[in-house]
């Protein structure tokens, strides 16, 4: 019995053996090599990469270079060929992601080119670098791997322009738009009015002050009023009404109420003036103006 | 009596509205009857929730979306069959025509079957891709079910999806993991907007040929988050169409399955996911309705709207430029039975465009009040100073919520006459209103001094 119990758990054990075993894919032999157009084979910068650490600093791909990628994938210790391989590139800020396939031969070595024709525009505009991992996995119990190798710079020759596609439409908020209202009218600083206004309105003083020098004056009034008063008064009066018309249309009155009054005004100041005015025409006659 | 009839129709009316806002009539498109038994648990559900389910083949002579002119059905869904093709009732254009008749469409892939031809045209049409290889399907190394798929990975397992963007609601979210097994991978044109994914495949995921490819992946379809497993189509009439890429979703076996994800015990809930996305395509979730719009000038008392439909919105035909203008507008949200108020996702915001022509205000409209069925947003300003014809426009389109584009005429007219200010409250006038009063007392000076004025000595003297 002990015996029995013995054996299932050195068969269990055995089990969690074969299970823990399970092999895991990786990579060995790994190198990076960023070569410009016209270098020589075995020129430009090689890095060695490690399944387990990121190169610690990054890897810098000009709008010329060429980015080599050799490597051998392996599951567990023997080299072999897994379903994907991949090298993924992913940009930090956007999360947007492009997986490159590498290309992996029966004996697992695998081979990859990258040149800037190959990157999408978000990562040749990208400020921050652009990680990139690699991803090896295949059918059956063999773990699968995937770690960050490197991060990669990528350098644009800034003379270079570079077409943006426009972005596509998605239906999002607007920004906002508030309507820019053209400037209110402005009138000049007040005391400059005032100044200005004062000059006109002592305009009327000076007027006549010098009509009073030239020896204006109104001593005729009394004469004028005796001898034909109605229409001296009336005509005056109308004209003295007509200035008034005219202030009341301009503070509150409409043109229908303006005009009959002003036809009222007019025809009275017509016919009253012809008087006065005739009343005048005697007084110059006989040597009185 | 009358106002017991329509109480009784309206009751009635309601019962029938009860789940889907666009109606019952669901037809099942199913090559083999014997397989109906693997979708019960499915078709139950949908008849659960108040769809009359109709199981056909396509191959049946009756078979029509159409009947007189009109749709036959509300909703469809086409489950995979052998044939490749569909026969004369489902052609692309018949698809096509019971979309703009906003019918809504679900469709499921297998790997397993051929794709029908016109599911493939209207997809194409629609700017969804799918592989043109018979078999092709998404794997996964690192996120597959141990259980079933533990040699080929092709059973995903997947949390549910997450919010698409900031500013786009989440119908689909939910707890546990989804099974996805042997699907046909999407990808989704990049220029459409109607276009919106609703289940991405996972980073490390690829869509790969079985006969082609066995050895190795050289040329995927689609890898990563580029490839989507259920996607999703709103076109302009709001009409839905969904594609789930594993029609084995849909089965009683992956309802409530145990799987395996990497070494952890999981349940599939696949029934909850399922239940969401043809809530979805059939709008029982994700459907705007909009209610009043009213608008008034604006004179320092907000006015409460009346959101009963008796009162009729009543809005002014004209404003005047520069006017204080004062907008509200009620949206309500379908969800699974009723109306609720309406609350857009946290960055999103609801629109108010005053246009003419293109927009002189594009404003953001904040939530003034609720009522039990509806929001009630609302926004004020300023009227342009620029007179013509206006639009109050609210056009609200986003991923998973069905359009609103919904405007109200008035004509904003200038100035009247007599609503400038008055010369002499303008400053700068003061110069030339004095001149004119001057002019008329020197003209008043002046006829006085015509009519009466006496000859001076010094004048007398010079005149003789």
């Amino acid at each position: 019995m002990r015996l029995l119990r013995s054996l299932i758990s050195s068969l269990l054990v055995s089990g969690i053996c074969i299970v823990s075993a399970a092999s895991s894919w990786s990579f060995e032999d790994a190198t990076l090599t960023v070569q410009s157009k016209g270098a020589g084979v075995g020129a430009g910068s090689k890095e060695k990469l490690s399944p387990s650490v990121p190169l610690p600093k990054p890897v810098s791909l000009g709008a010329t270079d060429t980015l080599k990628l050799l490597l051998t994938t392996v599951d567990g210790k023997k080299a072999k060929r897994p379903h994907q391989a991949f090298l993924t590139l992913t940009d930090p800020t956007t999360s947007l992601e492009e997986s490159f396939v590498l290309n992996v031969k029966e004996s697992g070595k695998g081979k990859l080119d990258l040149t800037h024709k190959d990157l999408p525009i978000q990562f040749l505009t990208s400020s921050k670098p652009i990680s990139a991992s690699i991803v090896i996995g295949s059918f059956g119990s063999s773990s699968p791997y995937k770690s960050k190798v490197f991060d990669l710079n990528v350098s644009r020759d800034p003379n270079v322009p570079i077409v943006i596609p426009e972005k596509p439409v998605r239906y999002a908020a607007e920004k906002e738009i508030h309507h820019i209202f053209r400037a209110d009218p402005r009138s000049p600083p007040r005391i400059i009015t005032l100044v200005f206004a004062a000059g006109v309105v002592a305009a009327l003083p000076v007027l006549l002050g010098v009509w009073a020098t030239l020896g204006a004056n109104v001593n005729h009034l009394s004469k004028a009023l005796s001898s034909a008063p109605v229409s001296h008064a009336l005509f005056f009066g109308s004209i003295l009404a007509m200035e008034g018309i005219f202030f009341l249309y301009y503070t509150s009155w409409n043109l229908f109420q303006a005009l009959p009054a002003a036809t009222v005004v007019g025809s009275v100041a017509f016919l009253s003036g012809s008087r006065a005015l005739s009343e005048v025409q005697e007084r110059r006659l006989a040597g009185l103006r | 009596m009358r106002w017991l009839l329509s109480l009784l129709l309206l009751t009635l009316f309601g019962a029938v509205q009860a789940i889907s806002s666009a109606g019952q009539r669901l037809l099942v498109v199913l090559e083999e009857h014997s397989e109906k038994e693997k979708y019960s648990v499915f078709l139950g559900d949908l008849e659960s929730r108040g769809y009359h389910v109709t199981v056909d083949s396509p191959k049946s002579e009756s078979l029509s979306l159409f009947k007189h002119g009109e749709r036959a059905y509300d909703h469809v869904i086409l489950l995979p069959g052998k044939s490749k093709g569909l026969g004369p009732a489902l052609t692309a254009n018949a698809l096509l025509d019971f979309m703009k008749k906003e019918g809504n469409i679900l469709v499921a892939l297998s790997s397993e079957h051929p794709t029908p031809t016109s599911v493939h045209t209207v997809l194409l049409e629609l700017d969804i891709h799918i592989p043109s290889d018979k078999g092709a399907l998404v794997v996964d190394h690192f996120n597959y079910d141990s259980n079933s798929a533990a040699e080929k990975h092709d059973v995903l397992l997947l949390p549910f999806p997450k919010q698409l963007r900031p500013d786009v609601k989440n119908y689909f979210a939910g707890e546990g993991v989804i099974a996805v097994p042997r699907a046909v991978g999407q990808t989704l044109g990049n220029e459409s907007p109607l276009l919106a994914p609703i289940l991405r495949a996972p980073s490390t995921a690829y869509s790969y040929s079985p006969k082609d490819e066995a050895e190795i992946v050289e040329e995927p379809f689609a890898v990563g988050g580029q490839l989507t497993l259920v996607s999703s189509m709103q076109a302009h009439n709001s009409a839905r169409l969904t594609v789930v890429g594993s029609a084995e979703m849909l089965q009683n076996a992956w309802f409530a399955e145990k799987a395996t994800l990497n070494g952890k015990a999981v349940k599939t809930a696949n029934r909850d996911f399922i239940a969401k996305v043809t809530a979805w395509t059939f709008k029982e979730t994700g459907v705007l309705k909009i209610g009043k719009l009213i608008h008034y000038l604006n004179e320092g008392i907000s006015k409460k709207m009346n959101t009963s439909l008796t009162v009729p919105e009543n809005n002014p035909k004209i404003y005047r430029i520069k006017n204080d203008v004062a907008f509200q507008v009620e949206i309500s949200e379908y969800a699974d039975s009723h109306l609720i108020p309406f609350v857009p996702a946290s960055q999103d915001a609801l629109q108010l465009e005053f246009s003419m022509l293109s927009p002189f205000h594009r404003l953001n409209l904040t939530p003034l009040s609720q009522t039990t069925n509806s929001t009630i947003f609302g926004v004020s300003f300023t009227t342009p100073d620029q007179h013509g014809i206006f639009n109050f426009r609210i056009n609200y389109r986003r991923p998973f919520l069905t359009n609103i584009d919904e405007k109200r005429q008035v004509t904003v007219r200038h100035f009247a006459h007599n609503e400038w200010p008055r010369s002499w409250q303008i400053s700068g006038a003061w110069v030339w209103i004095g001149g004119i009063w001057v002019t008329v007392a020197g003209w008043i000076a002046f006829v006085a001094v015509w009519l009466w004025s006496a000859p001076t000595e010094k004048s007398v003297k010079k005149t003789q």
